[in-house]
């Protein structure tokens, strides 16, 4: 891996506090994030990834229990930043959200124009509401919406255009970082398609970073650079996007390439046995134990995350 | 478009219409205990008649069967002159005709203080009292409810939060339970404020002075309708509050880094206002009618007051005018209400199927 040249995220860890126990959603997470590059975070459902979302985002719920660890943006700990300073900073002119909803991520009563300016007027990139709207509706031709859609409100506009609406407004401020949830899960597939090549298209040309938080490997496969395997909170592999879908590493990524269907080869998907480790009392040790095929005693103790090769990170005893 | 607002207009006031029509005369039905207040009345008469018979030197010396005659004619005389000689349903369509057309008609006990029987003349007398109490009150409780709800949503879980929800359960009590608790700690052993009644006897001349005994009059029943409902109001509306403030376009506000004003003020306030506007007109309607015990315990001279009084003198013709005037207050907000939710909220359109261009 080259230089973390626009985000480094140490030991990065957000707990909350429920009924049942605490709840270690993100636990001890780290990695880099080069200018220009993607990031694909994989892994199933309720392993944490969103919950990565949220504290890179800070964006918590309110039963917060931990949420500590460094996070460089441009070589600023934004962690240290006040809430006010961090409104005012960081949030959407640096760092901009695609959420997993996009379909209810819209204000129901003002007009998705006024919603794509808005933040340019809130951090003074626009000086006037006129040049506000006249950059919000270069974002939206950008992302394939039609100019006359800025005057309509989000009830009128389909699943797909509102993706691209939410889009249109994470890029109208040209964030270098745009974090996406999940952009295309409610979505049917050739929207999908539409909405991947479009995000692709992006990157080409503003060197925009992402951050694509996803259990669609297949889809992922087109953006990515590095790809981050996520389970149970933590990241048991870090690689190179190219290596992760040839050749992983870690039994679990290993386990999820082989449980995606291919279009060229003759064989079955196959399944990961087993249920991921509830986050409320994970498992000592590595969390993967248990639906491991190659454990050995090793494993009750904890792997590190180490360099096998070439800037590869895997978090298990086969490789130490 | 013209055509379908027209059409959509016309629908809402005839339903409207219809449903003020069944209110009113199922009220006139009540109020005369379906035709058996007659009864009462008549036996009223009855025995004004002979006492006024016994009362009279002549015919007290009459024998008793000429005597009874002469007491069955002067009945049958009055209540043909009340109307009581006609059967009661053919007189509840006249009664509901009269109460439509807002001919409320004359009171059958009751006066207003300057001696009229018009019961139009009676609840205008009666209004202003009950508004200057009821207004304050309810303005008090609708905005201070809100501004604390919201800023408790913003501080969920904090002890001002939580103390408030444990308060909650007081608002069980209706206010003039609290009325009389206010009455004993600041009347009776504080000798503070007044025990009742609306301005100090005599009423004071000058304008300033009478404002000033009227709102000293009004801070005790005031506390007792704010105290009664404050708590209830602001934990549901906090809960409201809380609700909306969940929503993922103001997680997505947040995240654009708008100011938590603009987030409570454009992502939150502004798409319940529908909601919020419709309790702020159902509160408006609320004060017009008072309320019979606080205003029995205050002596206010308000019309909770009277519709208690008439009910207790079976005066119909003024529980039915009361009732009349309020069922059209009622239909005139709702039918507003129809009219502003199409302008506060997109999502409502009038028809359907037509899209502004």
């Amino acid at each position: 891996m080259k230089k973390d040249g626009l985000l480094r995220v140490e030991d990065l860890c957000l707990h909350f506090r429920t009924n049942k126990g605490l709840v270690q959603a993100v636990d001890g997470v780290s990695f880099g994030l080069g200018r220009g590059l993607t990031l694909v975070v994989v892994g199933e459902a309720g392993c944490g990834k969103s919950s990565l979302a949220r504290a890179i985002l800070r964006l918590l719920p309110r039963n917060v229990h931990t949420y500590t660890g460094r996070i460089f943006l441009n070589g600023v700990d934004i962690m240290k930043l006040g809430e006010e300073r961090f409104r005012r900073e960081v949030r959407w002119s640096k760092l901009a959200f695609v959420p997993q909803a996009a379909i209810n991520s819209l204000n129901p009563v003002v007009k998705v124009g006024n919603q794509v300016a808005e933040p340019l007027l809130v951090h003074r990139l626009a000086k006037t509401k006129s040049e506000a709207i006249a950059r919000a509706r270069e974002a939206c031709e950008l992302v394939g919406l039609p100019g006359d859609f800025l005057s309509r409100y989000a009830f009128e506009l389909s699943g797909g255009m509102r993706q691209r609406a939410i889009i249109a407004m994470a890029l109208a401020a040209r964030p270098a970082l745009v974090v996406l949830d999940e952009p295309t899960s409610a979505l049917d597939v050739l929207t999908q398609a539409n909405i991947m090549n479009l995000l692709k298209g992006i990157k080409q040309k503003f060197k925009t970073s992402f951050i694509l938080i996803t259990h669609d490997i297949a889809t992922s496969s087109e953006l990515a650079d590095i790809a981050a395997i996520m389970y149970a909170g933590q990241v048991v592999e870090l690689c190179n996007a190219s290596q992760f879908y040839r050749e992983p590493l870690h039994p679990y990524s290993q386990k999820l390439i082989a449980s995606v269907p291919s279009l060229r080869q003759e064989k079955r998907p196959e399944f990961i046995p087993g249920q991921p480790p509830s986050l409320l009392n994970p498992p000592k040790g590595c969390r993967f134990t248990g639906r491991c095929l190659s454990r050995s005693n090793r494993c009750e103790k904890e792997p590190p995350l180490v360099e096998v090769k070439e800037g590869r990170r895997v978090k298990c005893w086969l490789y130490q | 478009m013209g055509f379908r607002v027209g059409k959509y207009i016309l629908v809402r006031a005839i339903s409207l219409g219809l449903a003020v029509v069944v209110g009113v005369y199922l009220t006139i039905l009540i109020a005369n205990m379906g035709g058996h207040v007659d009864e009462i009345r008549k036996a009223q008469i009855w025995e004004r008649v002979a006492i006024g018979v016994f009362a009279d030197e002549t015919l007290r010396m009459l024998p008793r069967q000429e005597r009874e005659p002469i007491i069955k004619d002067k009945v049958a005389l009055e209540a043909e002159r009340l109307g009581l000689d006609r059967p009661f349903l053919v007189r509840s369509f006249s009664y509901l005709g009269d109460a439509l057309s807002l001919n409320l008609g004359r009171a059958q006990h009751l006066t207003s203080d300057a001696g009229s029987r018009e019961i139009r003349l009676i609840l205008l007398e009666r209004l202003p009292a009950t508004l200057a109490l009821f207004a304050t009150a309810n303005l008090l409780l609708f905005f201070g409810a809100i501004f604390v709800a919201l800023f408790l949503s913003r501080r969920y879980g904090s002890i001002l939060d939580k103390t408030i929800i444990a308060l909650a359960p007081t608002s069980a009590a209706p206010s003039w339970f609290y009325g009389i608790f206010l009455i004993l700690i600041f009347a009776v052993l504080l000798q503070l404020l007044p025990f009742g009644g609306m301005v100090k006897a005599p009423p004071p001349e000058s304008v300033l002075e009478y404002a000033l005994s009227l709102l000293k009059h009004m801070i005790l029943p005031v506390a007792a309708i704010v105290i009664s409902a404050i708590f209830i109001a602001i934990y549901s509306w906090r809960t409201f509050f809380l609700i909306h403030s969940s929503e993922d376009y103001v997680e997505m506000a947040k995240a654009k880094g708008l100011s938590s004003w603009a987030i409570e003020r454009r992502y939150v306030l502004r798409p319940t206002l529908p909601p919020i506007i419709t309790n702020f007109a159902f509160m408006l309607i609320g004060m017009w009618t008072g309320a019979i015990i606080l205003e029995t315990v205050f002596n206010w001279p308000g019309l909770g007051r009277l519709l208690y009084e008439a009910i207790a003198l079976y005066d119909t013709p003024v529980i039915v005018g009361a009732v009349v005037v309020y069922a059209y207050l009622l239909v005139l907000t709702l039918f507003l209400l129809d009219i502003i939710y199409a302008m506060v909220d997109p999502r409502v359109k009038v028809g359907s199927g037509d899209r502004k261009p």
